[in-house]
C-alpha cells in the first residue's frame, strides 16, 4: 500500500479480524484519495483500542484525548482554525461506541454548530479494551461480559440522533462495504460536520460470545432498525462561515461606561454607607448606580453591591452603596449611615438578614409611607415615595430625598448623572422627584 | 513582568472613573493579554465574564472568537482545542462548573497546553448558593489533579486586580505552557467599583516559546526540566503529537519508562522553579509587630481595614495580602511572619482552607483562623477574633 499518511507496514495493535484495522485502512485510503496536505489533517483519537491508532499515522497531526471528549477537542481546533486561522484544518475524530455515548453532547453540539469536524464512530457494540462490557450500542440479546444472559436494553440509533441534531453529513456503513473508503473521503471533504458510523466486529469478545460474523453485520443493523448508507448530505453554513461578519453587525455602539471626572464638590468628608431596599424590577439597582455616578462626579470612590434572590426579576432587590473620599476596602456594611426602604419585599429582606438590627441611633432611615418596619434604634422618616413618583421611581426618589436632607452630594451631581445616563427621561424624572422634594 | 508588591496605583481624585465590576475587568484583562478564544456556559456569579467576552472578542480590534458551549466540559475542551491550534484561550465558571472542568484541566496540564480558567466562587457544596459569595474552592482548584501537580492560582481582591491578575494568569499560562486558574469570588466579581480604567497598564502580551522550525519537531522535548518544550500548533507545518497519556518526548505512549517519569517530574518542576517569580502579594510590615494578618480575595479587604483600625488604636500589626495563592509565596509569607508570634489567616470558608495549606510554613507560630460562611467576613469579626485570642 502506497500511503504517505499511515506508517508503512506497521503492525496493528489489534486482534486478528478486528474491524478497527479495516476502518484505519479505509481512512488512510480516503486521505490518499483526497490528497490533503498532511499538515492540514489532525487525527483526534478517543480512548479505547481505537485510541491506539495515533502511532500509526506518519504525517498528519495526532491528538490523543480523554474518553468521549475527542469530538469537543476537535471542535475547538476546527472553530479556532475556521475563524482565527486559515480555515484549512480538517480534524478527524476516531472514536468508539463507548466514547460516542459519553460524549454524545459533544457530537450533538458539533453537529448543531456545523463545525468542520469528521467523526468516525467505530461501533463494535461493546467495550473491547476493558474486557467486553456492554455499551449503549449493544444489540438486544447481545452477550457481553456484563450481560451474560443477553442485553435487554435496545441500542441507540446514533445516526438518527445526529440527523435530529441537524448534522449536515450522516452515514452508517459496514466494514465490509466496498465503498467505505469513498464514503469516508466524502465525509472528510464535506464542509461542515460529518459523522460516519461503521459497524464492525470485536473479534476479541463479541464474536466469541455471539454467533456473529462479518457477513451478519447487515442483519444486526436490520434487527436494530438501523438505516445504512449515506443518510444525509447537505450544504449549510459552518459556524466559522461569516463569524467575523456577524461580529461586526453585533458590535455595540461605543462603550456604555463613560468615565466620569469630578465636576462637583462632595458635601461629605467621610464615607457614607447606604442600604437601598426594594423590589426586583423596580429599578433599585439603577437608582443606586445613578447615586454612584453622582458620587464619582464629585470625585468620590464608590462601591455598589447588588443582591437579589436566585431568580432574577422577582422578590427583593437590595443595593449596598458606599461613597467615600478614601479608597474603599471592606465592601459590606456593618452599620449603615442610611437605609432607604421603598417596598415591603425590601423591608422583609432587611429584617431577615439582620441589617435592620444593625441600624444605629444616628442612622437615617427613610421609608415609604405604608411599609411595615419593626421598632428601630432611630426614628423612621416616612415619605410617599411610591404613590408620589410611582414604584419604578421610588428608589431614585429616596436617593434624592437623602441627598436633599444630608447634602452629602450636591443635587446637581444627581441631575447630571441622570441626564448623562437617561437624557430622554431627564425632564419627567426631575418633575417626578420634585413632587417628593417639595413635600419636605 | 509583575513580581512583587504594590499593584495598586494611587487613586487621584481627578481620575475619570467608571463603575465597573470585577467580572467585566477579567474580560478586559483577558483581551489585553491577547486572549483570542472564549467558550462559556452561564453560571452565577461568573456569567458576566462570558457575556462581556461575547461582546468584546468579536470586535475587529480584538479579532477573537467567543461562543456558547453546551456545558462546562465542552467549554473548557473547546478552549484547549483552540489553544492547541495556537490561540490564547479562556473560559469562566463557578464551583459547580469547575467540578466538570477538572477532567479537561488535567488534560491541559498533561499535554502542556496553556489555558486560563476564571473561577468565580460561590457558596457550596454542590449547587450551594448561586448568589452567595464564598472562598470555598481554594483547595478544589489547587488539588484537582491526580498526583497533586501545582496549578498556578491567582486571587484578585478588587476590580483592578481582576484586570491585572487575569493578565498575570495569561502570562504564566503561556510562559510555562500550563493551565492557570484565576480564583475570584462573588463579591470581587459582581461588586461595582469606581475605577479609572484609562489608567490601566497594558502589560506585554505573553507569547509561548515557539518551535524554531529547524530539524524534527519533538513535541515534548525539554532540555531542562524547569522549562516548557517549544510549541508548535496543530495545523502548522511541524507534525504535532499530543497526548494526555503518559508519554515520552516524542509523545509516544509509554507506561513508566524513566523518560516518562522524568516528563512527569518536569510538569511539577517547571512550576516550582518559577514559584518565586510568580509570587504576587502586597506586604505592609510593621517593626516589632507580634501579629501578622494574612488574607486573600474579598476577605483581604476586610483584613486590611481591620489592620488599619488596630494600628489607629496603637497596635503593631503586619499585613500580607496574597494575590498568588499557588505556588505558595513561601518566601513572602516567611518574611512577613518573621518575628511574629501569631499569624491570623482570614478567609470565607468553614475551616480555613488556605490556612491549612500554609500551616507547615508557620509551624512554630500560633495560627488564628478567622473563618465563616454565609456572609462576608467583616473587619469587626477579625478584630474580635484577635481580641478573644490575646
Amino acid at each position: 500500500m502506497m500511503d504517505p499518511y499511515l506508517v508503512k507496514d506497521a503492525p496493528l495493535p489489534y486482534c486478528k479480524g478486528c474491524g478497527h484495522g479495516l476502518v484505519l485502512r479505509a481512512f488512510g485510503e480516503a486521505l490518499e484519495k483526497l490528497q490533503l496536505p498532511p499538515a492540514e489533517v489532525a487525527v483526534v483519537t478517543d480512548i479505547g483500542c481505537v485510541g491506539l491508532a495515533d502511532a500509526l499515522f506518519a504525517t498528519p497531526h495526532t491528538v490523543h484525548t480523554t474518553h468521549g471528549r475527542s469530538t469537543a477537542f476537535a471542535t475547538g481546533l476546527a472553530l479556532a482554525d475556521s475563524v482565527l486561522g486559515a480555515a484549512r484544518l480538517k480534524p478527524v475524530v476516531m472514536i468508539g461506541d463507548g466514547g460516542a455515548m459519553i460524549g454524545i453532547n459533544h457530537l450533538v453540539n458539533a453537529a448543531l454548530l456545523n463545525a468542520d469536524v469528521t467523526v468516525l464512530v467505530h461501533n463494535n457494540f461493546m467495550f473491547g479494551m476493558t474486557g467486553g462490557q456492554n455499551s449503549a450500542f449493544s444489540p438486544l440479546e447481545f452477550v457481553t461480559a456484563t450481560t451474560p444472559a443477553g442485553n435487554a436494553v435496545p441500542p441507540l440509533d446514533l445516526a438518527q440522533v445526529l440527523v435530529a441534531s441537524r448534522a449536515s453529513f450522516v452515514a452508517r456503513k459496514i466494514t465490509s462495504d466496498h465503498d467505505l473508503t469513498d464514503v469516508i473521503a466524502r465525509a472528510i471533504a464535506h464542509p461542515g460536520f460529518a459523522m460516519v458510523e461503521i459497524l464492525e466486529l470485536c473479534t476479541g469478545f463479541a464474536t466469541k460470545w455471539n454467533p456473529l460474523t462479518g457477513a451478519q453485520l447487515k442483519q444486526v443493523a436490520e434487527k436494530a432498525g438501523y438505516a445504512l448508507g449515506v443518510l444525509r448530505e447537505e450544504r449549510r453554513p459552518t459556524f466559522g462561515d461569516g463569524y467575523k461578519e456577524r461580529g461586526k453587525e453585533a458590535r455595540r455602539e461605543g462603550n456604555k461606561e463613560n468615565g466620569a471626572g469630578p465636576r462637583f464638590a462632595a458635601g461629605t468628608e467621610v464615607a457614607q454607607r447606604l442600604v437601598m431596599a426594594g423590589t426586583a424590577g423596580e429599578r433599585v439597582q439603577t437608582a443606586a448606580m445613578l447615586l454612584g455616578q453622582a458620587a464619582m462626579l464629585c470625585g468620590l470612590h464608590v462601591t455598589q453591591k447588588n443582591d437579589y434572590p436566585v431568580t432574577q426579576g422577582t422578590g427583593f432587590s437590595i443595593s449596598e452603596v458606599i461613597l467615600s473620599p478614601e479608597e474603599i476596602l471592606f465592601t459590606g456594611i456593618e452599620e449603615p449611615d442610611a437605609v432607604l426602604v421603598v417596598s415591603a419585599d425590601g423591608a422583609r429582606e432587611l429584617e431577615r438578614t439582620g441589617m435592620l438590627a444593625r441600624v444605629a441611633e444616628e442612622t437615617l432611615v427613610l421609608a415609604d409611607t405604608d411599609i411595615h418596619l419593626p421598632e428601630l434604634r432611630c426614628t423612621i422618616q416616612r415619605f410617599a415615595f411610591r404613590s408620589a413618583t410611582g414604584p419604578k421611581t421610588a428608589a431614585l426618589a429616596a436617593v434624592a430625598q437623602w441627598l436633599d436632607m444630608t447634602g452629602a452630594l450636591p443635587m446637581d451631581a444627581l441631575w447630571t448623572a441622570i441626564e448623562e445616563r437617561f437624557p430622554k427621561e431627564m425632564e419627567s424624572t426631575r418633575a417626578s422627584l420634585g413632587k417628593i422634594l417639595q413635600t419636605t | 513582568m509583575m513580581s512583587t508588591t504594590q499593584t495598586g496605583i494611587q487613586h487621584e481624585r481627578t481620575a475619570r472613573r467608571q463603575l465597573v465590576s470585577g467580572n467585566r475587568l477579567v474580560a478586559l484583562g483577558a483581551v489585553a493579554a491577547g486572549c483570542r478564544f472564549f467558550s462559556g456556559y452561564p453560571i452565577t456569579p461568573s456569567s458576566e465574564i462570558y457575556q462581556a467576552m461575547m461582546e468584546e472578542l468579536p470586535r475587529p480590534e480584538n479579532a477573537g472568537l467567543a461562543l456558547a458551549a453546551p456545558d462546562e466540559i465542552s467549554a473548557l475542551t473547546y478552549c484547549v482545542g483552540a489553544s492547541m491550534a495556537g490561540y490564547k484561550a479562556m473560559t469562566a465558571t463557578s464551583g459547580p462548573g469547575w467540578c466538570l472542568m477538572i477532567e479537561t484541566l488535567q488534560y491541559g496540564l498533561m499535554t502542556e497546553t496553556p489555558v486560563v480558567v476564571a473561577v468565580v466562587q460561590r457558596l457550596g457544596p454542590s449547587t450551594g448558593g448561586a448568589t452567595q459569595g464564598a472562598q470555598g474552592d481554594v483547595l478544589l482548584t489547587q488539588f484537582c489533579t491526580s498526583g497533586g501537580y501545582t496549578i498556578p492560582v491567582f486571587a484578585p481582591s478588587n476590580a483592578r486586580e481582576c484586570y491585572e491578575l487575569t493578565q498575570a494568569a495569561f502570562w504564566w499560562s503561556e510562559r510555562l505552557r500550563t493551565p492557570v486558574v484565576l480564583l475570584s469570588d462573588k463579591e470581587v466579581g459582581m461588586t461595582l467599583e469606581s475605577i479609572d480604567v484609562a489608567s490601566f497598564e497594558r502589560r506585554p502580551v505573553p507569547e509561548r516559546a515557539a518551535f524554531s522550525g529547524i530539524g524534527r519537531y519533538v513535541p515534548y522535548a525539554c532540555e531542562q526540566l524547569e522549562e516548557p518544550p517549544p510549541f508548535a500548533p496543530v495545523g502548522g507545518a511541524a507534525k504535532v503529537v499530543a497526548t494526555g497519556s503518559a508519554h515520552d518526548r516524542d509523545g509516544k505512549l509509554r507506561k513508566n519508562s524513566p523518560e516518562v517519569i522524568e516528563l512527569l517530574v518536569h510538569l511539577q518542576a517547571k512550576i516550582a522553579a518559577h514559584a518565586g517569580d510568580m509570587a504576587i502579594f502586597e506586604m505592609d510590615l510593621q517593626e516589632k509587630a507580634e501579629t501578622l494578618v494574612m488574607s486573600y480575595g474579598t476577605t483581604a479587604r476586610a483584613a486590611r481595614e481591620a489592620v488599619n483600625h488596630l494600628r489607629a488604636a496603637g497596635r503593631k500589626v503586619s499585613f500580607l495580602k496574597l494575590m498568588t495563592l499557588f505556588p505558595i509565596a513561601a518566601e513572602a509569607i516567611e518574611q512577613a511572619a518573621e518575628g511574629c508570634r501569631r499569624v491570623v489567616v482570614a478567609e470565607e470558608n468553614l475551616t480555613g482552607l488556605y490556612a491549612s495549606a500554609v500551616q507547615t510554613l508557620l509551624r512554630d507560630r500560633e495560627m488564628l483562623r478567622v473563618n465563616g460562611i454565609g456572609n462576608q467576613i467583616s473587619p469587626l469579626q477579625i478584630i474580635e477574633a484577635m481580641e478573644r485570642a490575646r
